[in-house]
């Protein structure tokens, strides 16, 4: 008992610590309006200067018209695909279920910079092929706008996300729902809007809450595609404003404290809906005939495979061929090929150091991640100490607060506190950057495996004659392992990915690949920009196949 | 043969209390197990039955009174002693058998006692022993999903008797095995006892089960110990209604005291009068009498009356194989109750039995 009590004091100060003094600095710094070295003042200079700025008001607009735009779309196209990936008796369903999969492990930079090179104003492929038609003389594409970005989201998450998380629901769904509403002479379209998707609309309305708060996270796609016209969402803002000349620390604390208080009611409506959700009508019998789709078969497997080849192939086609093309998006000029972009790259010394940057940045941040996130898991389901319920919301903090806010939090953290400030610059920083990304995921798998496990196997082995720490090492870690590499490799995969929240902390000395990645697509220099969104995407598809291999099935407990 | 040892020791609960809030899950109870005794905790669920298991393993922890076993105290929230329960040396068998799925046969039993540190040789030695005794030897290296309900349920069992605890604890064990299992996992339960000397609380909320297993048998209801009694002394004579009740069918047949002539007896609603057993009672108080079923006789054709004989008419009657359930208008009321098979009862027949005096029990009727 006493070491238990030990542990988790520990495992919560250190996370509590890490979690909140980055928020706490991030609020108090907006009321600062002395510059660093100088002496402290206090005023709302910040705060004017935010509430009058018509570029700031500008990008929590651009945020919610986005957030607005690709949810309206993205929903309805989610919420089908997944019904009949559930109910239908679709062909190849099982492989398009694991295709959409694969596409959630996809970074999402990678992704983006295939669209890019098919819908460049300019040199855009499918723009390209638009002008060989008579009377066009300009492709009709610009992912540069608002709606590329809108595109950039539809293409990389915003579908994926919802469809892994919709189909395992209308697959628990009993059948007589749909059988009744038959028997009453309802057809499938009628029973599928009036039955169906009511019956799932306390899940959809969680997802669709989800999905907002992730909006306001939502960092890269924004990034690459609105800086270049200038438009500004509130993260990207956030960003710019700290990497301008002089930077304005005030004003981007403000606005991230405008953000958070945006999200606030988001995140306690999602909480409240989230403990709600046994209402959802789930039978235990979960009967589920499949649904025949008859004449409908054909178009239906057409229309979903086209939306598969948009999230994954199409994309990965396009970076392959820009890799490997001397001048992008010239296919006349002689000799277009090249592995130049490739030699390039691997001869350039600041590639190299990245793929060390990031495969350290990785394994330190899985390792750590391993040992607390599995204790927080084992604390919050397990204990009755009093600050259990803290340790929960402190561990699910991270998933609310936008990854670019986190990161200026920490670089006011590591900046400000001189105790710290030997740490910046360095990969400790960027792998607590990192854990601190994936903490709320790599809690929940753990949380999840932990709930299965019965806690009579725990009192059997007290019974038995075993101390705490005694259960812990011989019964719950084995029990766990599968769980334990499959957080490992998770972690890895999405913080090797990591943009925003690794973004504000990460120097010269320890940029990480996409970070490098990122810099070569806001330069424009698409060649090694696709060399290097090809290596990330054969580093994430293999280690989440293997993931795979160990039998994560997200969505599934979720 | 290996005999495990027998650990001298009762077992004894003084004003153990559990109170979750306002709610008292058991509610001061006292209670002795004497050393070498098989105690059954039997009630419905949410009895306080399993709670009380739970305290005394200190898997709980009681918001009153104390558990003392031989001379150790293992919980007294006066004293504020509290044992944990990996230093109190039980043994304990789980509903859900609770066997470590990442460990083979042997690793599971061996377990308890390569946390006390015993050499290698002797674990081996130890191990096989007791699953010789349970008869288990042939599955020593199989995994545990690989074997069936029963004889995960004899592992268990191997687990919590390797290491000779000095005290059992039993959590409906049987109760996720069939009926055909469970009737034999009695049998080697009772087999067992005859070659191990075991002090132990048995909960179970089948009576079946607590009637044949235990020695004693203490029946909870409402977070209170009802009545403690051997099992055939509470089954013939129990204490309140719900034990009456509660440990097998009765046919209840309502009337008032009499005591004319210095006899105890009852008048039917029909005028009949009963002799019993029955206590003081004031002339013309409302009482149930009652019966098991299994102790009312019947008449052949055309024998003469005897005493306490009740008369009255089929009314329906429904064959369940072994048996009829009946309903009968007997002694002026109407009653369920049940008929032996082997007779050929018709609806609308006549009736007559005869209900002996010292297997009636009479109690007060609100």
């Amino acid at each position: 008992m006493e070491t238990q009590r030990l542990l988790f004091a520990i495992v919560l100060l250190t996370t509590a610590f890490l979690v909140l003094l980055p928020v706490v600095l991030l609020i108090s710094y907006s009321f600062v309006e002395s510059l660093p070295g100088q002496p402290l003042n206090l005023g709302f200079d910040a705060w004017r200067h935010a509430v009058e700025s018509p570029l700031i008001m500008g990008s929590l607009v651009n945020s919610v018209l986005l957030l607005l735009s690709t949810h309206s779309i993205s929903l309805p196209v989610a919420v089908v695909i997944a019904w009949v990936l559930a109910r239908t008796d679709l062909p190849f369903r099982n492989g398009f279920e694991f295709m959409f999969w694969i596409s959630f492990f996809m970074p999402t930079l990678s992704i983006l910079m295939g669209w890019i090179l098919c819908l460049d104003p300019e040199y855009g492929l499918l723009n390209k092929l638009f002008e060989l038609l008579p009377f066009v003389d300009k492709g009709p594409f610009n992912i540069f706008s608002f709606w590329g970005i809108v595109w950039g989201h539809l293409a990389t998450h915003a579908i994926t996300i919802k469809v892994m998380l919709l189909t395992p629901i209308f697959r628990n769904i009993d059948s007589s729902f749909e059988e009744a509403s038959a028997i009453c002479g309802a057809n499938r379209v009628t029973t599928l809007i009036r039955v169906m998707v009511p019956a799932v609309t306390p899940a959809i309305l969680a997802i669709t809450l989800i999905a907002m708060i992730r909006a306001m996270q939502s960092f890269e796609i924004e990034m690459v595609l609105g800086s270049p016209i200038r438009l500004y969402v509130y993260s990207t803002l956030v960003y710019s404003l700290i990497e301008q000349e002089p930077p304005d620390f005030g004003a981007a604390s403000a606005l991230a404290t405008i953000g958070l208080g945006c999200l606030l009611p988001l995140i306690f409506a999602q909480r409240w809906v989230g403990l709600r959700r046994q209402y959802v009508s789930v039978s235990g019998r979960m009967k589920s005939a499949s649904v025949r789709l008859g004449p409908w078969r054909t178009p239906v497997f057409l229309a979903i495979c086209t939306v598969v080849l948009i999230l994954t192939v199409i994309p990965i086609v396009f970076l392959g061929l820009t890799s490997t093309m001397k001048l992008f998006g010239f296919f006349n000029i002689p000799e277009p090929w090249t592995w130049g972009h490739w030699a390039t790259v691997f001869a350039d010394e600041s590639f190299r150091q990245s793929v060390i940057n990031t495969l350290q940045m990785s394994a330190g941040a899985a390792l750590v991640a391993i040992v607390l996130l599995s204790l927080i898991a084992y604390f919050s389901v397990r204990s009755s100490f009093k600050g259990r319920s803290l340790l929960d919301f402190v561990s699910w903090l991270p998933a609310a607060v936008p990854g670019v806010l986190f990161s200026l939090g920490l670089l006011y953290a590591f900046l400000e506190i001189p105790l710290f400030r030997p740490l910046y610059g360095s990969m400790a920083l960027m792998i607590i950057a990192a854990v601190m990304g994936s903490m709320t995921l790599g809690t929940q798998i753990f949380k999840s495996a932990m709930l299965q496990l019965s806690r009579d196997i725990e009192e059997a082995s007290a019974v038995s004659g075993a101390t705490w720490l005694r259960t812990f090492r011989s019964v719950v870690l084995p029990i766990v392992v599968p769980t334990v590499l499959l957080v490992g490799i998770t972690i890895f995969i999405t913080a090797a990915r990591e943009i925003a929240s690794v973004s504000l902390v990460a120097t010269g000395g320890t940029k990480t690949l996409s970070l490098l990645q990122l810099d070569y697509m806001v330069q424009g220099r698409y060649g090694p920009a696709a060399v290097i969104s090809f290596i990330v995407i054969l580093m994430s598809t293999g280690l989440a196949l293997a993931a795979r291999a160990l039998g994560l099935r997200i969505g599934l407990k979720n | 043969m290996t005999s495990v040892a027998t650990h001298e020791g009762a077992l004894s609960l003084r004003g153990l209390t559990k109170r979750f809030a306002a709610f008292a899950a058991v509610d001061g109870i006292d209670l002795e197990v004497r050393p070498g005794q098989l105690m059954a905790l039997l009630g419905p669920s949410g009895c306080g039955k399993t709670t009380t298991l739970r305290m005394v393993a200190g898997l709980e922890q009681p918001t009153g009174g104390e558990i003392c076993f031989g001379n150790s105290t293992f919980v007294s929230t006066a004293d504020e002693i509290e044992v944990s329960t990996h230093r109190r040396n039980i043994g304990m068998v789980f509903q859900s058998y609770a066997l470590w799925p990442h460990m083979t046969v042997f690793q599971n039993v061996a377990y308890p006692l390569s946390v006390r540190k015993v050499a290698s040789a002797e674990i081996k030695r130890r191990v096989c022993a007791v699953l010789e005794l349970m008869e288990l030897g042939a599955l020593i290296d199989k995994t545990i999903p690989q074997l069936s309900g029963g004889q995960q349920q004899r592992v268990a069992l191997a687990r919590a008797l390797v290491y000779e605890p000095s005290l059992m604890l039993f959590d409906e064990p049987f109760s996720n095995l069939d009926v055909h299992l469970r009737a034999q996992m009695r049998m080697e339960l009772k087999r067992l006892r005859r070659k191990v000397t075991m002090t132990g609380l048995f909960v179970t909320h089948d009576q079946a089960e607590a009637l044949s297993v235990a020695d004693s048998i203490a029946i909870m209801h409402g977070g209170r110990i009802q009545q403690v009694g051997a099992p055939q002394d509470i089954y013939k004579r129990p204490a309140t209604k719900f034990v009456r009740d509660f440990l097998g069918r009765v046919l209840s047949l309502h009337g008032s005291y009499d005591a004319a002539g210095g006899e105890a007896r009852v008048r039917l609603a029909d005028g009949t009068m009963l002799s019993c057993d029955a206590p003081e009672s004031n002339p013309g108080s409302r009482v149930e009498v009652s019966i098991r079923p299994e102790f009312v006789k019947f008449y052949e054709d055309g024998e003469p009356a005897r005493a306490n004989t009740v008369t009255g008419t089929i009314e329906e009657l429904l064959f369940t194989g072994d048996r009829f359930e009946t309903r009968l208008h007997l002694g002026g009321e109407h009653v369920f109750t049940e008929l032996p098979a082997g007779r050929p009862w018709h609806e609308g027949d006549a009736i007559r039995l005869e209900l002996p005096m010292a297997a009636l029990s009479v109690w007060p009727d609100k």
